[in-house]
């Protein structure tokens, strides 16, 4: 499953990686939600993949067996940076939607008049 | 919780400042928060002198497994800093932002920073630190598109997509690292890789991501292109901030991660480490002497600067990092002061760039001399602190062995000496070209506060070189410090309560 997951990662790499290659902002992006995501699956798989129970201390007991349970440490990491990315998504889409009203242009060659020259 | 009142308190003023509509009060009470930030970053300094370093657990729970924060010398000296940067330059945007943005929230923002820049120097977790990262970043990302101008969109595009894709190196490696070892705290993990020599290339790919990501937010040569390009476009008030800040932030955390880990693999991060900050230095100060425009000369130093600290690190000695640290120190109040001074400019003239400025000093002698001393403190000329900063960096290079590097430094430190001439000599020394036309506002608007905080600025920058010894000394001490991570650790992980 580890392995199967690994690979899926990679694709989603090298899927994000094509996007934020492309010309066209919204693509750009779209590069950086895959890119995002992918990364996130790395701190998933970190934890390690087993079947197991809930990472829950029942109900009337103190303690608990860390081999029936999955390591919970990394799925919260997972869902702190799952919010920091939806957080990240909803301000680049605004402000891709603002750029678009100002310039009217996807096209990310436009972007070169504040570069060094 | 000493400590959580620099994280706590910038948190409280951003939900104030969603209570409050009147741009005025919003501004006053901005600076209200930051005084009492700056007198709680001074009240840390004789604790972590005298008594030890501070550790808090926050929630009670115990090191590897809940958030720490810690902050010893170094700690405290960057917060005190930050504190003293972010003070002033509040002082100065609420007089040199307009009002419209200072109304849609300019200060909200600029707290934001400030609590992910407080929380990033005090962060004892990895994973922490990735957090007051995004905090920061989120909130400088809206900062630099506040407002809506075409230059600000293309800018905060460019800077958006570049920082964000070293979130994505930075939390790649947070998750290689968990995998291998099950524990993100910094101690933790300090204290595991020192009992496990062997792992280390094992470590390396976690960790080379990682260091990728602080090149890229300290914007060393190869990874520096986003900040050329959006720095000189928000407002100058943002742009001070942002150049005062946050590419210190990246070279800290490259500082803490380079003493706790990477020290054990020295034969092949030495080389890397002092080789692109010998880069970052001669790129950098080539690249700022070809611009013609106030604000891009600026930030191209910032890169060439950011450099010498790096070479301070690269040298690992005790007088290498003490210069390191001071260096740090000294950049933040002499590129912000740089900063501001351009963004009077822009205010008088409308403009900044340097064909078509000139005679700013005859306009304004005081502006002039502000100018004055920040850019030469820049290019290192005694007095000011960058001369006593550069001086202990070549002489750490010497005593380390690394003649060539300490040679590049010096000669680098020649050309940022003329590209900040060259602004010299532009903006404030030579006739107005006749041919060009410039549009002038007309009624000339006040700038008392600007300039008040700018006077401050230039002082504490006079008084850094002129009473450099304590300062030296401390930051020999928190180089001792960060050279011997046993106490850091011992402090973090037996922490008892």
């Amino acid at each position: 499953m580890e392995l199967i997951i690994a690979i899926f990662i990679g694709l989603m790499f090298s899927c994000g990686v094509y996007l934020i290659l492309r010309r066209s902002i919204v693509k750009v992006i779209l590069g950086i939600f895959v890119l995002s995501n992918a990364a996130n699956l790395i701190i998933f798989l970190a934890g390690g993949i087993t079947k197991s129970e809930v990472a829950f201390i029942p109900h009337g007991e103190q303690t608990l067996d860390p081999a029936l349970i999955n390591d919970p440490v990394a799925q919260v990491l997972v869902i702190k940076s799952i919010v920091i990315g939806l957080g990240i998504a909803a301000y680049i889409l605004a402000l891709k939607y603002r750029y678009f009203e100002v310039t009217g242009t996807h096209d990310l060659d436009s972007l070169k008049n504040t570069d060094q020259r | 919780m000493i400590l959580l009142a620099h994280i706590l308190l910038p948190f409280t003023y951003i939900l104030l400042a969603l209570l409050i509509k009147k741009a005025s009060i919003k501004s006053r009470l901005a600076v209200l928060f930051a005084t009492f930030n700056l007198l709680w970053a001074l009240a840390l300094l004789p604790i972590v002198q005298f008594k030890d370093i501070i550790v808090v657990q926050v929630g009670g729970w115990a090191a590897p497994y809940g958030i720490s924060l810690v902050a010893d010398r170094f700690s405290v000296f960057m917060l005190i800093m930050t504190a003293i940067v972010f003070f002033l330059v509040t002082i100065y945007a609420t007089q040199s932002v307009d009002k419209a943005r200072r109304k849609s929230g300019h200060f909200f923002f600029t707290f934001g920073i400030l609590m992910g820049v407080n929380g990033s120097f005090i962060a004892g977790d990895i994973f922490n630190l990735y957090v007051w990262y995004e905090v920061m970043l989120m909130s400088s990302f809206i900062l630099m598109s506040l407002g809506g101008e075409r230059a600000q969109m293309e800018g905060s595009i460019k800077y958006l997509i570049l920082n964000l894709i070293s979130a994505l190196f930075f939390v790649s490696g947070v998750g290689l690292l968990y995998g291998n070892l099950g524990t993100l705290n910094m101690a933790d993990l300090s204290a595991i890789i020192s009992e496990k020599s062997h792992m280390l290339t094992h470590l390396n790919p976690a960790l080379i991501l990682m260091v990728v990501s602080f090149a890229i937010k300290g914007a060393l040569v190869p990874f520096f292109f986003w900040l050329p390009a959006s720095y000189h476009t928000p407002p100058p008030a943002v742009s001070a901030l942002l150049a005062g800040l946050l590419t210190k932030v990246g070279i800290y955390s490259l500082i803490r991660f380079y003493t706790l880990f990477l020290y054990h693999d020295a034969p092949f991060w030495n080389q890397l480490i002092l080789w692109m900050g010998v880069l970052s230095m001669v790129i950098g100060v080539f690249a700022a002497s070809s611009q013609f425009d106030f604000r891009k000369i600026l930030s191209f130093h910032i890169i060439s600067q950011v450099g010498y600290v790096v070479i301070g690190l690269g040298f690992y000695t005790v007088s290498g990092i003490a210069a390191a640290i001071f260096f740090l120190a000294h950049n933040m109040l002499s590129k912000t002061n740089a900063f501001l001074v351009a963004g009077w400019v822009k205010r008088q003239k409308g403009t900044l760039n340097l064909k078509t400025l000139g005679e700013v000093y005859k306009e304004s002698p005081v502006w002039g001399v502000l100018f004055f001393i920040s850019a030469f403190s820049l290019a290192g000329l005694p007095p000011l602190s960058g001369f006593i900063g550069k001086y202990l960096i070549i002489k750490a290079g010497i005593e380390a062995n690394y003649i060539v590097v300490a040679l590049i430094a010096l000669f680098v430190g020649l050309f940022t000496l003329f590209s900040m001439v060259k602004i010299w000599l532009e903006v404030f020394w030579k006739d107005v070209p006749k041919d060009r036309v410039v549009k002038i506002p007309e009624k000339k608007r006040k700038s008392q506060y600007m300039l008040t905080a700018s006077i401050i600025m230039a002082i504490l920058i006079v008084a850094m070189g002129l009473w450099a010894q304590p300062i030296v000394t401390y930051c020999e001490q928190a180089a001792v410090d960060l050279l011997n991570p046993e106490l850091y650790i011992d402090r973090v992980l037996n922490f008892s309560r």
